[in-house]
C-alpha cells in the first residue's frame, strides 16, 4: 500500500465535494454552503500537503520529479493561491470555477498510468542539490532531501502555472460576465459574480504572480541546465514551449495597457496562454520529443 | 499592426526633411505597444512551428518525413533551424528594438515626473475626479482631522507633504514610487540576456572529446590539459544508475593544478572553460593488460599464461622470443585500402591483440591473436614450437567530456537578476498617490480625499476604505 496513493483518493474525494459546494453556493447563494466550501477546500489543501510529504518519504527526495507528482504541486499551488485570493478579497462566489478546475485536474491525474505515479530513485541528471543545503542537511542525515536548481525550477514553474490556472477560471467568468453587462446575455447566475472590472483586476493579480514566477522558473531551468548540459537554452520543446508560453502572457500585460485591447481581448490572451500552459505541461511531454520527456 | 503616422516635418532643407521624416516614422513605427503585442503574438505563433519540425535534423530525416517538395522549402526557409534563422533573429531584433525605443521614448519624462513630484498646491476639485475618492465628515476641528490623516496614511507607509493651515489643509502623500521604475528594470534586463546570448554565440565554442583513464586530454584554446585519473559508476541497491563520475586533474606546464570529482550537474570550471561529465564506455582500441596463454603445436591444452600491460615487453614462457602488446580493437575489420586494423564497432564483439615479436633486441615480426579464434593465424616462429592463445584483457574506461566556454553566460545571469528585481517592483510595489483636501465646516472638518495606482486599483480601494475608518473613529 502506497500512503501517497491512499491520501490522493482522499484528496480527489475531497475537491469533488468542494467543486460541488462551491457549484451549490454559486447557484443557491446559501451563505453557509459558501462557508462549507471553502472549510472543504481547506481540507482538501491538507489532504495534498499529506501527499506530498508522504511521497517525500517514500521516494527519499523532493516530490517533484514526475509528472504525478508534478500535478500534485501544482494542485497543491492552485488551492493555496485560491484561499489566498478569497481571503483577502472575499469573492467566494469565484471558487467555482477554480475548484472545478481543480477537480478536473485530480481526475486528470488519477488516470495517469501508473508508471507516471510510481515513486522512483532519482536519474543521474535530475540529481542537483545545493551544497549548502546537502551539507547542512547532513547534520541530521538528511542530506537526500537537500532540493537544488531542478526542484527550485520545478517549484517555481508550477507556483506559476498555478497562477495562470486561476486566471484562466477568472478570464473565462469574464467573458461571460461582460455579456451579461453590456446586455448581450441575461443570466441570473451571471448576476451571482462582482462586476467584470474586479475580475480582470483579480484575474491580472494572478498572472503577476504567475508571470513572474514561470520567468524564475525558466530561468533556474537554464541555470540547471547550464550545469547538467553546459548549455542554459537549446530550444528544445519544452524549452521553447514555456518561452511560448511567457510571449504569449507578456502579450496578456500589454495588451492591459493598450488602448482596444483592455478587457475582453486581453481576458482572451489570457485564456490562449492557458493553453500554452496545458500543451507546455501534457502536451509535450506526451506529443514532442526532447529532453523533457520525464515530466 | 502598425500605427505608422507621418512624421511631422519641420523643415529646413527638402533632404533633410526627408530624412527626418523617414527616420521619425521610424521612430514612430518602433515607439509602439501594438508593435509590441504584433512581435510578442507572432514570436509566439512561429514559435511553435520549431517544435513540430524536429530541428537540426540530417537532410534524409527531413526527406524521409515530409518529402522532397517540402524538405526544399524548409530548407529554403530555414526551417530545420529556425530559432537561428534570419527572420527570427530579425523578429527578436525587432522586439529588441521596440524596448529601446519605447524605453528612450518613456523613461525620461517618466524619471522627470518621479523627481519633481511634489506638487505646490492642487485643486481640490481635482480630487472628485480621481476614479477612487471619498469624502467623509469627521466631528472634530479640521487640524485634528489633518492630524489624523496624516497618522492613518503615515502608518500605512506613506511619506506626506503637507501645505495650508487653520480651516483648509492640503495633504498629498506617496508611496511605492520607485515601483514605477519596474517595467524598466525588465526591459532593459531583456537587452542584456540577448546580449549575454550574442556574446556566447560570437566568442564562445562547445567541443567533446573522449579520454582514457590515465590519459591526458588536450583542451582546445588553452593552455592547460586535462587528465582522467578515475572513472566509475554508482548504483542504487535496486541496480538503477545513481551517478556517472570522473575524477579529473587540470595539468598546466607539467604541474597538477587542481583535481576534482565531476558527475552529471556537478561541471569543473577553470579559467572560464567548463567540463562535463557527458558520456563513458570501454575502449575499443586500448587495453590495460591482456593475459595471453601458451599452446604447443598440434595440442589443444595451454600451459603457461601470462600477463602483458599495454606497451610492454614480456618474455614467452618456453620460448626464447619476447613479445610486445601493441594493438588491441574490439571488433576486428582490416581496412585493406588503408592496410590498417580497425574496429567494426566499439562493442566487443571481435577483440584481437597484435603483438610485436622479439628476438633479443630485434623485432622479427608480428602476431595478430584472436579471442574467439584461438589459433586463426601462427603467432610464433616455426622453431618455437608453439602458439599464443588470447585468454582475457581488462579494458580502459574513457570518459566523455563535453566542453564548453560562453562567457555571455554571466551577463545572461546578471540579466535574469535585474529581472527578478524588475518583477519585484513591478508586480508588487505600487506607486499609489493619495491627495487630501481638509475644510472646516462649521464644528466639524470635512476630508475630501482620493487617489491614483499604478497597479491593483482594489488594494489602493481597500486601502482608503481603512484611512476613511481610522480618521472617522480615530483608530
Amino acid at each position: 500500500m502506497i500512503l501517497s496513493l491512499v491520501f490522493f483518493t482522499f484528496s480527489l474525494v475531497f475537491y469533488f465535494i468542494t467543486a460541488l459546494l462551491y457549484l451549490g453556493h454559486w447557484i443557491f447563494k446559501k451563505k453557509w454552503i459558501g462557508q462549507t466550501a471553502t472549510a472543504m477546500s481547506f481540507v482538501a489543501l491538507m489532504s495534498t500537503s499529506m501527499i506530498l510529504i508522504s511521497r517525500a518519504g517514500e521516494s527519499g527526495h523532493a516530490p517533484f520529479s514526475n509528472l504525478w507528482e508534478s500535478m500534485m504541486l501544482f494542485i497543491w499551488a492552485t488551492n493555496i493561491g485560491y484561499l489566498i485570493m478569497e481571503y483577502k478579497h472575499k469573492f467566494k462566489v469565484l471558487g467555482v470555477a477554480v475548484m472545478t478546475f481543480e477537480f478536473l485536474a485530480m481526475l486528470s491525474a488519477f488516470a495517469l498510468p501508473y508508471k507516471f505515479k510510481s515513486a522512483e530513485p532519482l536519474n543521474p541528471a535530475l540529481q542537483s542539490k545545493w551544497h549548502w543545503m546537502s551539507d547542512l542537511l547532513a547534520r541530521w542525515d538528511l542530506q537526500s532531501y537537500a532540493i537544488g536548481w531542478l526542484d527550485f525550477h520545478v517549484f517555481a514553474t508550477f507556483v506559476g502555472y498555478a497562477g495562470f490556472a486561476i486566471a484562466f477560471g477568472l478570464s473565462i467568468i469574464y467573458i461571460f460576465k461582460e455579456r451579461q453587462e453590456t446586455g448581450v446575455s441575461t443570466s441570473r447566475l451571471m448576476a451571482a459574480f462582482p462586476d467584470a472590472r474586479i475580475i480582470d483586476e483579480l484575474s491580472y493579480r494572478a498572472i503577476a504572480w504567475g508571470f513572474p514566477f514561470l520567468t524564475v522558473g525558466i530561468i533556474s531551468g537554464a541555470v540547471w541546465a547550464d550545469y547538467a548540459w553546459g548549455t542554459y537554452w537549446s530550444w528544445d520543446p519544452k524549452e521553447t514551449w514555456s518561452l511560448i508560453t511567457w510571449f504569449v502572457y507578456a502579450a496578456y500585460l500589454h495588451a492591459r495597457v493598450t488602448r482596444g485591447w483592455r478587457g475582453r481581448k486581453a481576458a482572451w490572451i489570457s485564456i490562449a496562454g492557458f493553453l500554452a500552459v496545458i500543451f507546455l505541461y501534457w502536451g509535450v511531454s506526451f506529443i514532442l520529443p526532447g529532453l523533457h520527456a520525464y515530466a | 499592426m502598425s500605427e505608422k503616422g507621418k512624421g511631422a516635418s519641420t523643415g529646413g532643407g527638402k533632404e533633410r526633411s526627408f530624412l527626418h521624416a523617414a527616420g521619425s516614422n521610424i521612430w514612430y513605427f518602433f515607439n509602439s505597444l501594438k508593435l509590441t503585442l504584433g512581435v510578442l503574438i507572432t514570436l509566439a505563433l512561429v514559435s511553435i512551428i520549431g517544435t513540430v519540425i524536429e530541428q537540426n535534423q540530417p537532410v534524409e530525416q527531413y526527406l524521409a518525413a515530409y518529402g522532397e517538395r517540402w524538405t526544399g522549402i524548409i530548407f529554403k526557409t530555414g526551417l530545420h533551424n529556425m530559432y537561428h534563422s534570419w527572420w527570427f533573429l530579425a523578429l527578436l531584433a525587432m522586439l529588441a528594438l521596440n524596448i529601446v525605443v519605447c524605453t528612450f521614448e518613456r523613461f525620461p519624462p517618466k524619471w522627470k515626473s518621479l523627481l519633481n513630484h511634489i506638487p505646490d498646491k492642487f485643486d481640490p476639485r481635482l480630487i472628485e475626479k480621481l476614479a477612487h475618492n471619498k469624502t467623509v465628515t469627521v466631528n472634530t476641528s479640521a487640524s485634528t482631522a489633518v492630524e489624523r490623516m496624516s497618522k492613518a496614511l503615515k502608518k500605512k507607509g506613506y511619506c506626506i507633504s503637507q501645505s495650508g493651515s487653520g480651516s483648509e489643509s492640503f495633504i498629498y502623500a506617496w508611496r511605492g514610487r520607485v515601483g514605477r521604475l519596474g517595467s524598466d528594470f525588465v526591459h532593459i534586463s531583456l537587452l542584456l540576456i540577448l546580449l549575454g546570448a550574442i556574446i556566447g554565440s560570437y566568442s564562445g565554442f562547445k567541443s567533446f572529446d573522449a579520454v582514457y583513464v590515465g590519459d591526458l586530454m588536450k583542451v582546445p584554446t588553452a593552455e592547460f590539459k586535462l587528465r582522467l585519473d578515475k572513472f566509475w559508476i554508482d548504483y542504487y541497491d535496486t541496480g538503477q544508475v545513481r551517478q556517472y563520475n570522473s575524477m579529473i586533474t587540470i595539468v598546466e606546464d607539467g604541474k597538477e593544478v587542481l583535481t576534482k570529482q565531476i558527475w552529471v550537474n556537478e561541471p569543473l570550471s577553470y579559467k572560464g572553460i567548463r567540463f562535463y561529465q557527458s558520456s563513458y564506455g570501454m575502449a575499443w582500441n586500448r587495453v590495460e593488460e591482456a593475459q595471453i596463454g601458451v599452446r604447443k603445436k598440434g595440442s589443444e591444452e595451454v600451459t603457461d599464461v601470462f600477463t602483458i600491460k599495454w606497451n610492454e615487453k614480456a618474455n614467452v614462457p618456453g620460448t626464447p622470443y619476447d613479445v610486445k602488446l601493441v594493438g588491441y580493437t574490439a571488433d576486428y575489420e582490416y581496412d585493406k585500402a588503408k592496410g590498417i586494423v580497425t574496429s567494426k564497432s566499439a562493442e566487443p564483439n571481435n577483440p584481437a591483440v597484435m603483438f610485436e615479436i622479439y628476438e633479443g633486441a630485434d623485432m622479427i615480426g608480428g602476431a595478430l591473436v584472436f579471442l574467439n579464434h584461438p589459433g586463426l593465424y601462427p603467432s610464433l616462429p616455426e622453431s618455437a614450437n608453439a602458439d599464443l592463445v588470447f585468454g582475457g584483457y581488462k579494458g580502459i574506461m574513457y570518459s566523455g567530456i563535453s566542453i564548453n566556454k560562453d562567457p555571455g553566460t554571466n551577463v545572461v545571469w546578471a540579466g535574469s537578476l535585474v529581472m527578478g528585481l524588475g518583477f519585484y517592483l513591478a508586480f508588487f510595489v505600487y506607486h499609489r498617490r493619495v491627495w487630501v483636501h481638509v475644510r472646516q465646516t462649521g464644528k466639524s472638518a470635512e476630508v475630501k480625499f482620493g487617489g491614483m495606482i499604478n497597479k491593483n486599483t482594489l488594494a489602493l480601494e481597500r486601502e482608503l476604505d481603512d484611512i476613511a475608518d481610522s480618521i472617522v473613529s480615530d483608530r
